[in-house]
């Protein structure tokens, strides 16, 4: 493989490695508060691509109760992904309040807060195919030449011998890293962000120094959802939406990302999502059939090996 | 309708909510052990594998399939499923049980992930489109109610038995706190692994019978879906009662019939009937949500029957 090749699959790699990161840096901030996998995650992800293309004014499919149903009016494709990203984190809080505040305040097993979250799922998916069908959706024509004429790809190699490389893969991973370095400030450096690690560390002595945790809870399920809605809307413009259930199979890989980074552990998502994206991007053509076991390999393994993850901190055990 | 048309119109649904009711107690008999595994499906799918491999590639008659396919042929294709997912329970039993709680369910999803991504891919289980035209040994589908019958009253029986010996106290002990069985001498490891193998023996086995009864198998029966849906009847049955996960899978499988039947009523609303048509697993998910929330132990409980008993004894005196 020559310099140029290997660029391109690293770009690839990358790209799609940064938006494993955003998606999964939704599971991981939720639990590292509650100490709880919401597996809702995938289908809010779903959301957000779907309520993007809703918010560009296209109309829906044949199947389903809103068939042929548009928004009156079309909202620029950057706006409509931000609003759709806002609209998903508004659906994450109302899942906290629904499906977790109930438990939580009752102090339950958390492996019961797992299936409820799970039902959470099962309930979104549903609603969107029962609304909108089953069909393929993709986002209208280039979107990118919102910012005037942008060309569908880039050539890294030389004229006889071209390495194309998606200009929307590169501007995906370019947001991404931007959404990323401002999440990690936002944790590190505010005050706000420095409250969610204040509760990650000890909910009980943050509530006793005047830390309303509940309210912080509220913010962490809309921040979750955000990311989540984001990353959908990212992944429907890299390929296309693939139906209601394409939120599912994105949802599970989404696990093997925190886990192979540390639960819990910030950093370690990043990490997680670059190594897997950079991962199946070198699975050679001829298997590319096995590509989709590469992420539950590394979990599996992961959780063979070192259970805690790459970055994530052994958990003390209470005898 | 008599019982003849009542049986042709409802026998692969009474052979079906039979068959989930096994699946339930595969996923509950870890459950015992306060593990939450979602790997039934995966020795599921496997066993259908077995099951369809064998009727249609491997014990041919003169090339061709056989058909009517034999029973005792049939007998034996659950127990080599039942065999060999065992022994692959072992092996990932002792790997995987050493996790707890959240890290061992998705320990178990991985594992039903890689074997349905394995099964898309092999050309041995036919690839995305599957295996087709299994051999029936029934000529219709009420008579595997010969079969499914007498294994979920075995299994059922097994459970009820298991949870007054000393292996299933030892079962509970582990779910209500590990540390303190461990320390009064119970063997965790031993224990969780030998439910988990059970669990996945009875699943294959349930797996292999269904290749036959639903004539197809690809690799859609052993997907992620499957897992929430056995998850389900347990968690809307009942988890602390072997009752619960039977009646379970019992009620849920026959829902969507009855919702059906509900929104052919006239005087609905034309949503509403819709509705119950189409927004099955809707209400699906909503059950499993609304029951987690408000009755955590599930429908059954053990409570439910102590309560009755102590009530008819003081009838008596």
């Amino acid at each position: 493989m020559d310099f140029g090749h290997l660029l391109q699959q690293i770009l690839n790699g990358l790209s799609i490695g940064s938006v494993y990161a955003i998606f999964a840096l939704g599971y991981t901030l939720v639990f590292s508060i509650l100490r709880i996998i919401n597996l809702s995650h995938g289908a809010v992800f779903t959301l957000g691509a779907y309520f993007t293309y809703t918010l560009t004014g296209e109309p829906f499919g044949f199947n389903g109760v809103l068939a042929r149903a548009a928004l009156p009016f079309g909202l620029p494709f950057p706006l409509a992904m931000l609003t759709g990203g806002l609209v998903a984190g508004l659906v994450g809080v109302a899942i906290e309040r629904f499906a977790f505040r109930p438990l939580r305040e009752r102090g339950a097993d958390p492996l019961l807060t797992l299936v409820s979250s799970l039902g959470v799922a099962v309930v979104l998916v549903n609603v969107i195919q029962y609304l909108v069908g089953a069909e393929i959706y993709s986002y209208p024509g280039n979107v990118l030449n919102t910012f005037g004429n942008v060309p569908a790809a880039i050539n890294f190699g030389s004229d006889t011998n071209a390495i194309p490389v998606r200009t929307v893969q590169i501007v995906i991973f370019i947001f991404s890293l931007i959404i990323l370095a401002l999440l990690t400030y936002f944790i590190n450096r505010t005050k706000i962000g420095k409250a969610l690690r204040a509760i990650a560390e000890d909910p009980v002595t943050a509530s006793l120094l005047g830390i309303n945790v509940d309210r912080f809870v509220l913010l962490t399920f809309f921040l979750s959802g955000f990311l989540g809605g984001l990353a959908g809307t990212l992944v429907g413009l890299s390929v296309s939406i693939a139906g209601p259930y394409f939120g599912i199979a994105f949802g599970l890989k989404g696990l093997a990302v925190i886990v192979l980074g540390g639960l819990g552990s910030i950093p370690g998502a990043m990490l997680g999502g670059l190594i897997i994206g950079l991962a199946e991007a070198f699975v050679p053509a001829e298997l590319v059939a096995y590509k989709e076991v590469i992420a539950f390999a590394l979990l599996f393994l992961i959780l063979l090996i070192r259970p805690r993850g790459l970055l994530g901190r052994a958990a003390a055990q209470k005898v | 309708m008599s019982m003849n048309e009542f049986l042709s119109t409802y026998g692969a649904l009474i052979v079906g909510m039979v068959l989930a009711a096994i699946l339930a107690l595969s996923l509950y008999l870890p459950l015992m052990a306060g593990q939450l595994s979602l790997a039934s499906p995966g020795f599921y799918a496997l066993g259908g594998y077995i099951a369809a491999v064998l009727s249609t590639k491997v014990l041919l008659q003169n090339g061709q399939a056989i058909s009517p396919f034999p029973v005792h042929l049939l007998l034996f294709e659950m127990l080599l499923a039942g065999i060999i997912a065992g022994l692959l329970a072992v092996l990932v039993g002792v790997l995987a049980l050493r996790l707890r709680g959240i890290y061992l369910a998705l320990a178990t999803i991985a594992f039903v992930e890689i074997l349905r991504v394995l099964s898309l891919n092999l050309d041995i289980t036919g690839g995305a489109i599957g295996i087709f035209s299994i051999p029936q040994p029934f000529t219709n589908a009420i008579q595997y109610l010969l079969i499914a019958a007498p294994l979920l009253l075995l299994s059922a029986a097994f459970v009820y038995r298991l949870e007054r010996v000393r292996a299933g106290r030892a079962l509970l002990a582990i779910r209500e706190d590990e540390l303190a069985a461990d320390t009064m001498g119970i063997n965790p490891t031993f224990y969780k692994v030998a439910a988990f193998t059970l669990g996945a023996a009875l699943a294959s086995m349930v797996g292999a019978l269904s290749a036959h009864f639903l004539n197809t198998w690809n690799a859609r029966q052993g997907t992620f879906d499957a897992s929430i849906a056995y998850l389900a009847f347990v968690l809307v049955g009942g988890s602390r009662t072997f009752l619960g996960p039977i009646a379970g899978g019992m009620l849920l499988t026959a829902l969507p019939e009855f919702l059906r039947a509900v929104a052919g009523i006239g005087g609905l609303p034309g949503w509403l009937s819709q509705f119950l048509r189409e927004g099955r697993l809707i209400i699906d998910g909503l059950l499993i949500v609304l029951v987690t929330i408000y009755f955590p132990q599930g429908l059954i409980t053990p409570d439910l029957f102590k309560r009755r008993r102590k009530a008819a004894e003081k009838k008596e005196s």
